[in-house]
């Protein structure tokens, strides 16, 4: 669902999408460490792979995200693997197009960024097993904002396209609500079971 | 007086003749064959039918190409319409909230087969093979960086 083919947008949308996500591409590679890249790339697999678990929810079909739950273990970094993913998807599962890569990446990478926000304000990083509730009640807030946000920028972008926002918006969440449901618990079960067994492994970024 | 008695009876026994011939008319004929019916279906990747998308048929006429019927498909993804006499070219577009397709084809000549596609696993295993290459990539950037400073 989230992911806009070519065609659908006014091409001034689409371009701006590649100019955004551009600038925050620069940005957020130029702050990749060499220790981040195999973490980096272990997430981007699981996105990437995670948009072919598909359920039919009345009449449309939604698939996993998992933005948020990128934004949690990523950080920043959530961003350029949003991007790859998409990249792949695009070419490999044609989800889809190739002109909305840009805009694709802005919808569901900005709020991967934003997720993380949340889960750095709520466990200010302070991971340990002895934290462990207050990561796994962020890791799913931030899991499941992750979603929401996305598909409310969709619709934002559908409203150009002439479908109203309301209408779209509640479409849209309510096909979702599983996925929602679903990422939430994975992305806020796995942050608390890396929070005992591997806490290192959230860093400091 | 001779030749015109002789025609006169020449034309006189075509008459009889007609009567024998089989029935022919002398027009030119034409046969036109008529496809009455064509289904579209649409499908997300997976299999899951595309219901209630925005369908619209585009007729390929020799004036360039106009919109036919704007419609929507059924709870299946499943589109019928009855094409246009004397116009085989058509492009279907499916759209729903931001998924759009299109398929061109030809009712008369067997265009409309589908593009044989590697299979999942295959496309899978290769997303993961470009992945490992940009993490090569990307170490290489990184380790460079890290010399610099």
């Amino acid at each position: 669902m989230v992911h806009i083919s070519d065609g659908v947008l006014d091409p001034w949308l689409w371009e701006s999408g590649w100019v955004i996500i551009a600038v925050i591409l620069a940005y957020t590679l130029s702050k990749m460490k060499t220790d981040d890249v195999p973490k980096l790339s272990v997430i981007t697999a699981a996105v990437f792979v995670a948009s072919l678990i598909h359920m039919q929810v009345g009449p449309t079909s939604v698939h996993f995200i998992l933005n948020g739950f990128a934004g949690v273990m990523l950080g920043i970094l959530a961003f350029p693997c949003i991007f790859v993913a998409l990249v792949l998807q695009c070419f490999l599962f044609g989800h889809g197009g190739v002109t909305t890569i840009g805009i694709n990446t802005v919808n569901m990478g900005v709020p991967a960024l934003i997720a993380y926000l949340i889960f750095k304000t709520g466990t200010k990083l302070d991971i340990r097993p002895e934290t462990k509730s207050k990561v796994t009640l962020f890791g799913a807030i931030a899991g499941g904002v992750g979603v929401v946000l996305a598909l409310l920028l969709l619709a934002t972008e559908l409203i150009t396209t002439g479908e109203a926002f309301y209408e779209t918006t509640v479409l849209v969440v309510t096909a979702h609500l599983p996925i929602i449901a679903i990422e939430a618990i994975f992305t806020g079960v796995l942050a608390g079971f890396i929070a005992t067994v591997k806490p290192e492994m959230f860093g400091e970024k | 007086m001779k030749t015109v008695r002789s025609l006169l009876v020449l034309a006189l026994l075509l008459i009889p003749c007609m009567a024998l011939m089989p029935p022919v008319s002398a027009h030119r004929v034409y046969v036109a064959e008529q496809v009455t019916g064509v289904q579209v279906k649409a499908w997300y990747g997976g299999g899951d039918p595309m219901a209630d998308a925005d369908v619209e048929i585009y007729a390929n006429t020799t004036n360039g190409e106009e919109l036919y019927l704007k419609d929507k498909t059924d709870e299946k993804g499943i589109f019928q319409f009855e094409p246009k006499l004397g116009v085989s070219g058509y492009r279907v577009v499916v759209e729903a909230t931001g998924h759009r397709a299109e398929e061109t084809f030809n009712l008369m000549g067997g265009s409309g087969q589908e593009a044989a596609e590697l299979p999942l696993f295959a496309r899978v295993l290769a997303g993961f093979g470009y992945l490992v290459g940009l993490v090569g990539i990307a170490m290489l950037i990184t380790a460079r960086k890290m010399k610099r400073v």
